[in-house]
């Protein structure tokens, strides 16, 4: 409990310091939104020319689509700190949090918020909505309480894949391009349903990156469509799969924690 | 403006042109030399440029099944692999000029004997051309050995992919023209976050990275070959999958001519402009 109320000091702080610079901003939040929605135009292009993919029609993927800038960006939003680790090697930061009486993983957690990335959120939960729109949800409990487990098992999931490169960053110092194909790649891999996808990328984003059980089992739900073969109830049990994976990102964190020397900055 | 215009059209002959020309030879084979070092950084960018190449292949594919379409397959998948191993020719931001501008080192470059602009258009050449070439050859290799569905086609014909060698050099120029134009913002408003970025994102949705460009709404086909994005790379992909005839493939060069000089024109005035209302701060 003390931690949560740490960290939203932290936030509403970090925040406050963003904010002494409102031009700056908002004109970064501006073009985080140009961006994101670039990205939206481009798959509502893609839907306007193919009408659908595999199973799935246009109002299906925006829903996917929205579910996942939702996650992606909360997690680079809120988790700045995890998601850019390489600075806080870098310039030593994580030296003087070895030394105060807290946990690690919050205190990094606690370093840096990216304000910018909520004009990002805004352009998912706008394609969420519409698709939402589309397809003539009707919104019961279990369904919003769904949605909310999977965004959070998804929020779990891309911060312990952002850990995989944190922890490579502790060993090598700079962060390493390749651990990208996970959390960037798996963005805008899994921004589409994976049943479309041929068996390796479906085995990679299933079982190695649990995208699919975090986000896709839980949407299909909600959209009354079947996914990968599993039966209804499954999507209230899969979006755990992202909590498992912090879990285990978590204590691979604390020990290589053990191993970390200082760059001597 | 009048002064800049006598500047540029003061008689050259070929001699004094070329010793002119020198130090930003030796600018770019500076920067050339710094850039090769990063050999290391590269093979990670490779790898995840192919997985990404990958990903979008296998879209494609399963959106192809659903709904056969004029442009075929394998232009599309070409397309994919050359976008994405010339990707680096597109984003490069020079680190060091927001520093240089930052620490008043901007003092320094005014000193210098050569065209501040001049002297960051050949850097920005030297780090786009290395930095693409590094991953570009070693990708495209990749590209041409996978198996058929996923690799990359050959060019369509000998004179195309001669065409497709000089578009994509127009296209540099182009883009190095777009990145300076950048810099001229970023000098301005001392903030590279703002404008610029808003221009590099337009800039990764219009010139066909996203999305190839041949798959934007048929009605927009016409205009959208125009736009000065269009000229970095969609315009050279476009002569290498043999989707135009020589004549129009003549004409989508002289496109990229028109671009390059009006954005040059435009960079260079934007630059002097600054030069002129230039503050610096401190010591």
């Amino acid at each position: 409990m003390d931690t949560i109320k740490l960290y939203l000091r932290s936030m509403k702080m970090l925040m406050r310091c963003q904010m002494e610079y409102p031009r700056s901003f908002l004109l970064n939040t501006l073009s985080q939104i140009i961006m994101q929605g670039g990205e939206l135009f481009a798959v509502m292009l893609l839907i306007d020319r193919f009408q659908r993919i595999g199973q799935w029609q246009g109002k299906h993927i925006l829903f996917f689509f929205g579910m996942m800038t939702i996650t992606f960006y909360l997690v680079e939003c809120f988790g700045r700190g995890i998601s850019n680790f390489s600075p806080v090697v870098q310039s030593g930061a994580l030296d003087t949090m070895l030394l105060r009486p807290r946990g690690i993983l919050t205190q990094v957690c606690c370093y840096a918020v990216d304000p910018r990335r909520l004009g990002c959120i805004a352009i998912g939960i706008a394609a969420l909505c519409t698709g939402s729109r589309a397809c003539q949800i009707v919104w019961t409990l279990p369904k919003a309480l769904l949605l909310l487990e999977s965004i959070a098992g998804g929020f779990l999931l891309i911060t312990a894949l952002f850990m995989i490169e944190a922890v490579t960053c502790m060993h090598s110092v700079k962060s390493i391009e390749m651990v990208n194909v996970f959390t960037y790649g798996g963005r805008s891999t899994c921004q589409y349903p994976i049943d479309i996808y041929p068996g390796p990328l479906k085995i990679m984003f299933t079982v190695i990156a649990p995208f699919a059980l975090t986000l896709h089992v839980p949407a299909a739900y909600i959209l009354d469509m079947q996914i990968l073969n599993l039966p209804g109830w499954a999507a209230f049990v899969t979006p755990l799969s992202g909590l498992v994976s912090f879990l285990i990102m978590y204590t691979v964190f604390q020990r290589s924690l053990k191993h970390y020397r200082s760059t001597g900055s | 403006m009048m002064n800049l215009c006598i500047r540029f059209l003061r008689p050259l002959s070929p001699h004094s042109l070329l010793r002119r020309l020198k130090p930003y030879f030796s600018v770019f084979m500076m920067r050339f030399r710094i850039e090769t070092q990063y050999r290391g950084a590269a093979l990670g960018g490779i790898i995840t440029q192919v997985f990404f190449g990958l990903m979008l292949i296998a879209l494609y594919t399963t959106l192809y099944q659903s709904a056969p379409q004029t442009v075929p397959l394998a232009q599309t998948v070409t397309y994919v692999w050359l976008q994405q191993s010339c990707f680096r020719m597109l984003l490069s931001t020079d680190s060091e000029l927001m520093q240089t501008v930052r620490t008043g080192g901007m003092a320094y470059e005014m000193c210098r004997p050569l065209s501040p602009y001049g002297f960051y258009y050949t850097r920005a050449m030297a780090q786009k051309l290395v930095g693409s070439t590094l991953r570009a050859v070693p990708m495209l290799l990749i590209a041409f050995l996978l198996p058929a569905p996923w690799g990359i086609s050959l060019p369509a014909g000998v004179w195309q992919l001669g065409m497709f060698l000089l578009a994509l050099f127009m296209g540099l120029l182009c883009t190095c023209a777009m990145s300076n134009i950048a810099m001229a913002f970023t000098i301005r408003s001392l903030d590279n976050s703002g404008i610029t970025s808003a221009m590099n994102l337009l800039l990764v949705t219009f010139c066909g990275n996203l999305l190839p460009l041949t798959l934007f709404p048929d009605k927009w086909q016409k205009f959208i070959r125009l736009t000065p994005y269009a000229q970095l790379l969609d315009a050279p992909i476009r002569i290498y999958t043999g989707e135009y005839t020589f004549m129009q493939s003549i004409e989508t060069i002289g496109i990229q001519v028109f671009w390059t000089c009006a954005l040059i024109a435009l960079g260079y005035f934007m630059w002097h402009r600054n030069q002129k209302h230039m503050i610096v701060q401190g010591g």
